[in-house]
C-alpha cells in the first residue's frame, strides 16, 4: 500500500508512545489496546515493513478510530494519527480493502447522501423547511444527521431561527456537505466531487449557519484544503448566541443546572467554545465536566453507532459517568449525533437536551 | 501450551465462555500490539521488521470473577499466562514471551468508591492512573501519584513493578500509597489482602504482591490513598558546582522536612536535556525542590531550604525553572523530546544510601563509558529519603554504532546492561528502583538476593505450581 513520507513519519513516531493512551474514548470505554494511537501506528508500521499484510483485522482497527483528534489534540510533540488513518482509509479504498461494513455505508452516501440511506424526509420536517424556501441572504444547512436521522433538532434548529426573527433559506434538496465520505475514505475523488458540488450551491449565499458541527468543520477545513469558495460560514451556535447578545433573540434563565457536552468538531476542529457556552448560560445554570472544551470527550453516535453499535454505546456511557462525576443530571448537546447517543443511553432519571431545545425552553 | 489447532479452539472457547467473545481475541492486531511493550528490544525487534514472541489467546476480563475463570481454564491447560495493564513498562514485563494467554486487565477499570472520609479511591487495577487523579480531582482530591508515564500506564502496572511518581518525596512511592488489594491467585481463587496495610498480624500481604510482576497472581481491585490538594506548591532551582555538595545539602535538608519533588541532574544532563528543555544554560549540576502543601508550612520549608542549601554553595536560580520544568516534566518522554531508535539506550535505575550513592554514579559511568566508548552515561537523582536516593541513571548509543543485524543488536544491549547492573550490585545498590525487573533483569534478581532468593522461590511454588503465570520473568 502507498504511504505518504509524512504518515510514516507520524506511524514511527507514535508507533512506541503511550502518552496519549488515556484520552482516546474508544480506548478508554472497550479496554482494547488495540484501540490507541500507538495500537494503530504499530500495527502499519509492521505492515509497513513487510512483517505482516494488512488484514482486514488491521483495516477494522483502521475504522475504531472516531478521527476526534483527541489525541492529536494531546500531543505535546504536535502528532497527528488521524492523518494516517485518513490515509489508510484512502489507500484502502483505492486498493478495494475497505471494509464491507464501510462499503455498505459509503454506497448509501453517494446514493442519497446520507449515511442512512434514507430518500424520504420526516413530513413536519419537509412542511417546516418548505415554508423557508425562498431565497435569502442566509441559508440554514440543516445536515443529513438531524434531516434524517433527528428530524426534530432540525424542526427546533429551523424555530430558534425563526424566533430570533432571521429571514432564512432551507433547501429542500439540501446537498451532501461531504464530510461523511472524507470521513470514511478520505479525500478520494467522490469526495471531492460531492464538496465541490456543495460549494457551487452554497456560494450563492453571503452566510452559511452550519448546524451540524461535522458539516462546519468540513465547509471550514476541507473545503478550504481543496479551495473550494463558499460564503461566510457560521456555526449554528455561534450565530445564535450572536441573535442573544444582539437581543434579537430573547431568552430568560430558566435555573435548570446543566453540563455542556463540547463537540469535538467544534472545541477542537473549529476553537468554538465559549459562543455555546453564551447561549447555556443565558437560558440555565452552567456547570462543567472534568474534560470540556478542547478535553472534550466523544460522546457517542454517528458512524459507529452504525457498523459498531456496542463501542457506540459504551463510549456514551462513559460520557454520562463523567456527567454524574460531577453531579449533573442534564447534558445539553450541540452535535446532532451526540445528541441521539446520549438519549439513548441516558440513565434513569438522566436527561439530554440539544442547545436548540434548551433555547426554545427559554423563550 | 497450545498445542494444535483443534485443542487451540477449544481453549477458545472456553476462554470466550469465561470473558464474552468480545472480550477474547486471537487476531493479528491484538497479538501485535501486546508483543511490543515499552522494551527497548521489543521495540528494536518490531522496528527491524521481525514479530515479538505474540500470544495465541488476548483476554479482557471485566473484574475478579471473570479474571478468576480464565486462571482455572489456563491452570488445567497449563497455558502461561502474561498479565499486561499498559504495556508501558520498559522491562518486558507483560511480553507473552512464552505465548498462551495475555491477559488484559484494561476493562477492569471501574471505580468503585471514591471514599472522602478514610481518604482513597477503590477501583479496578485496569485503570489508567491519570483516570484515577481525574476521579481524585472532580472530588477536589489528588493521588500525587504522578510518574512521567501517568497517562499511559495502569493501577496494576504500577503496583507490579513498584512504580515511584514525582512528589514521591512527600507522599511516597506506590507501594505507600495502598490501603487494601483484591488478587485472583493462579488456581482461581480470589483472595483480599488485611483491611489496612499496618498491622501485626503476620507479614503484609500487600508487599508480597506489590512488585511481583504478575508471576503470582493478578491485582484486581485496589484502595489506593488520596490527598488533599496542596493550598501551595512552590518551586526552587539551584545550581550546584558538583553533584557531592548537592548530596550533602540534601541529606541534612532530608532530616529537616520533605519536600515533594527533590531532582538533582548530573552535569552532562544538566548541560543536555535540561539545557534543552528548561533553558539552564549555566555549567554545573543543577537541582530542582518543590516544597508544598499547608502556606504557612512552606513559608517555613522554604527559609529552611534556602539557608540549608546556601551552606553548600548553592547558586540560587529562583523560581522560574523549577516552574518550567513542572509544566515541561511529561514532555521529556514525547518522541522528539526523548531518545529514539536508531539509539540504543536504557534507564538503569538503582537505589543506595547516601554513604555507596555517589560511589555508585562513578563506578557505573566509568564502567560504561570505558568498556563502550561510543556510549553517553547520563544521570539525574529523583527520590530521595533520610537515609538515601534513587539514581535514574542512562546509556544512550547513537544509532551509527547500534549493529544493524537485531540478534547482534540485541547482544549489545544485553552487554550493556549486564555491565551496568554487576557495577551497581557490586558497589552497594540493588538491580532496580522502581521499573521493575521483567525479563530483561530477571538474571539479575538471584545475584542480588543470593540463598535469599529461596524465600520469592517458595512462594512462587506454592501459588503457582504450575509455572503458568508470567514466565521467564522476575528471576522465576
Ligand atoms: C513514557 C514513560 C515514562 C515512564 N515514567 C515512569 C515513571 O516516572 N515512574 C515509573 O515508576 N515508571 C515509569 N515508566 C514505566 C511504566 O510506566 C511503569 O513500569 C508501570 O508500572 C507499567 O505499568 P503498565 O500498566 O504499563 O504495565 P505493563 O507494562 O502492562 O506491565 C508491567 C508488569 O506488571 C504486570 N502487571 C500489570 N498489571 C498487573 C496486575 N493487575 N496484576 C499483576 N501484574 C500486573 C505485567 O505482567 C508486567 O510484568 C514510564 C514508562 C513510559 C512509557
Ligand atoms: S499522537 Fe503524540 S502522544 Fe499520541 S501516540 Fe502519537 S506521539 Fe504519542
Ligand atoms: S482520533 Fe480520537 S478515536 Fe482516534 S485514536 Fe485519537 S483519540 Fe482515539
Amino acid at each position: 500500500m502507498y504511504m505518504s513520507e509524512k504518515s510514516k513519519q507520524i506511524i514511527d513516531a507514535c508507533r512506541f508512545c503511550w502518552m496519549c493512551r488515556h484520552i482516546c474514548p474508544v480506548g478508554n470505554a472497550t479496554g482494547q489496546e488495540r484501540n490507541t494511537s500507538r495500537a494503530r501506528a504499530l500495527g502499519l508500521s509492521v505492515v509497513n515493513r513487510g512483517a505482516a499484510e494488512l488484514s482486514p483485522d488491521i483495516m477494522d482497527n483502521i475504522y475504531e478510530c472516531q478521527m476526534c483528534e483527541a489525541c492529536t489534540c494531546d500531543c505535546a510533540t504536535g502528532w497527528d494519527p488521524t492523518y494516517f488513518t485518513k490515509e489508510v482509509r484512502l489507500q484502502a479504498a483505492l486498493d478495494g480493502k475497505t471494509p464491507d461494513y464501510i462499503n455498505a455505508i459509503v454506497d448509501k452516501v453517494l446514493e442519497t447522501g446520507n449515511i442512512y440511506g434514507a430518500k424520504e424526509l420526516d413530513a413536519d420536517l419537509a412542511a417546516a423547511i418548505k415554508a423557508h424556501a425562498a431565497k435569502e441572504d442566509v441559508i440554514l444547512f440543516l445536515g443529513a444527521e438531524a434531516r434524517y436521522n433527528v428530524p426534530t433538532a432540525a424542526q427546533n434548529a429551523i424555530k430558534v431561527l425563526e424566533a430570533a426573527g432571521v429571514k432564512f433559506t432551507v433547501l429542500a434538496d439540501e446537498p451532501a456537505s461531504g464530510y461523511a465520505l472524507d470521513w470514511l475514505i478520505g479525500a478520494a475523488d467522490e469526495t471531492k466531487q460531492q464538496m465541490t458540488d456543495c460549494a457551487a450551491i452554497l456560494a450563492g449565499y453571503k452566510t452559511v449557519v452550519a448546524f451540524d458541527p461535522q458539516d462546519a468543520k468540513a465547509f471550514v477545513r476541507e473545503y478550504k484544503e481543496y479551495d473550494l469558495k463558499v460564503g461566510a460560514i457560521v456555526t449554528f451556535t455561534a450565530f445564535v448566541a450572536g441573535l442573544i447578545k444582539d437581543g434579537a433573540l430573547k431568552v430568560k434563565n430558566t435555573g435548570k443546572a446543566v453540563v455542556f457536552q463540547d463537540p469535538y468538531q467544534l472545541a477542537r476542529m473549529l476553537e468554538e467554545t465559549e459562543e455555546p457556552r453564551a447561549i447555556v448560560s443565558a437560558c440555565a445554570t452552567l456547570n462543567e465536566m472534568l474534560l470540556n472544551r478542547k478535553d472534550t470527550v466523544w460522546a457517542g453516535g454517528s458512524f459507529m453507532a452504525i457498523y459498531n453499535p456496542l463501542v457506540s454505546e459504551l463510549v456514551s456511557k462513559e460520557r454520562w459517568t463523567n456527567a454524574i462525576n460531577v453531579g449533573a443530571d442534564t447534558i445539553v448537546t450541540a452535535s446532532v449525533s451526540e445528541y441521539a447517543a446520549l438519549k439513548a443511553t441516558a440513565p434513569e432519571g438522566k436527561t439530554v437536551l440539544s442547545i436548540e431545545e434548551l433555547v426554545l425552553s427559554a423563550l | 501450551m497450545v498445542c494444535n489447532e483443534f485443542l487451540t479452539d477449544i481453549i477458545l472457547t472456553e476462554l470466550e465462555d469465561a470473558v464474552g467473545k468480545e472480550n477474547c481475541s486471537t487476531r493479528e492486531i491484538d497479538k501485535i500490539t501486546h508483543g511490543v511493550d515499552f522494551f527497548w528490544l521489543s521495540r528494536m525487534w518490531a522496528d527491524r521488521g521481525r514479530r515479538m514472541p505474540e500470544a495465541d489467546f488476548v483476554v479482557s476480563p471485566k473484574d475478579a470473577t471473570e479474571t478468576s475463570k480464565v486462571m482455572k481454564i489456563a491452570n488445567y491447560y497449563k497455558i502461561p499466562v502474561t498479565t499486561w495493564g499498559g504495556g508501558g513498562g520498559s522491562q518486558g514485563g507483560a511480553i507473552p514471551v512464552a505465548g498462551g494467554i495475555v491477559l488484559d486487565t484494561k476493562r477492569m477499570n471501574k471505580i468503585y468508591e471514591v471514599n472522602t472520609e478514610a481518604m482513597y479511591i477503590e477501583c479496578g487495577t485496569g485503570a489508567i492512573y491519570k483516570h484515577i487523579e481525574w476521579a481524585a480531582n472532580e472530588v477536589g482530591k489528588a493521588t500525587m501519584h504522578y510518574p512521567s508515564s501517568l497517562t499511559c500506564s495502569t493501577v496494576g502496572g504500577f503496583l507490579a513493578h513498584r512504580g515511584i511518581g514525582v512528589v514521591s518525596n512527600k507522599y511516597g512511592k506506590i507501594d505507600d500509597m495502598v490501603l487494601q488489594m483484591e488478587v485472583v491467585l493462579p488456581n482461581g481463587d480470589i483472595i483480599n489482602t488485611s483491611a489496612t496495610p499496618k498491622h501485626a498480624v503476620g507479614p503484609d500481604l500487600n508487599q508480597i504482591f506489590i512488585g511481583s510482576e504478575g508471576t503470582l497472581g493478578v491485582i484486581t481491585k485496589a484502595q489506593l490513598r488520596i490527598y488533599d490538594q496542596p493550598e501551595e506548591r512552590r518551586f526552587r532551582g539551584f545550581l550546584f558546582q558538583d553533584m557531592h555538595g548537592a548530596f550533602a545539602a540534601s541529606r541534612e535538608l532530608l532530616q529537616k522536612f520533605k519536600p515533594s519533588v527533590m531532582r538533582l541532574y548530573d552535569e552532562a544532563e544538566t548541560a543536555s536535556l535540561i539545557k534543552k528543555i528548561v533553558g539552564v544554560e549555566k555549567k554545573g549540576a543543577f537541582m530542582n525542590i518543590a516544597y508544598e502543601g499547608v502556606k504557612e508550612m512552606v513559608e517555613v520549608e522554604e527559609k529552611i531550604l534556602l539557608e540549608t542549601f546556601a551552606k553548600y554553595g548553592a547558586e540560587d536560580l529562583g523560581s522560574e525553572y523549577g516552574e518550567k520544568w513542572w509544566k515541561e516534566k511529561i514532555t521529556f518522554f514525547y518522541p522528539g523530546h526523548m531518545m529514539d531508535l536508531p539509539q540504543m539506550f536504557g534507564t538503569m535505575d538503582t537505589i543506595a544510601t547516601y554513604d555507596k550513592i555517589e560511589k555508585i554514579y562513578w563506578a557505573m559511568k566509568n564502567a560504561i563509558e570505558t568498556k563502550y566508548p561510543f556510549a553517553k552515561f547520563i544521570a539525574h537523582f529523583s527520590h530521595w529519603y533520610e537515609w538515601g536516593c534513587m539514581m535514574y541513571d542512562r546509556f544512550i548509543i547513537d544509532g551509527e554504532y547500534v549493529p544493524k543485524d537485531p540478534t547482534e543488536a540485541l547482544k549489545l544491549h544485553q552487554e550493556v546492561w549486564t555491565t551496568g547492573i554487576r557495577t551497581a550490585i557490586a558497589n552497594g545498590g540493588v538491580v532496580n528502583d522502581h521499573h521493575g525487573v521483567g525479563i530483561k533483569l530477571g538474571r539479575f534478581v538471584h545475584e542480588q538476593y543470593g540463598p535469599a532468593m529461596q524465600v520469592l522461590e517458595g512462594i512462587k511454588k506454592q501459588l503457582d505450581p504450575n509455572g503458568i503465570m508470567n514466565p521467564f520473568k522476575l528471576g522465576l
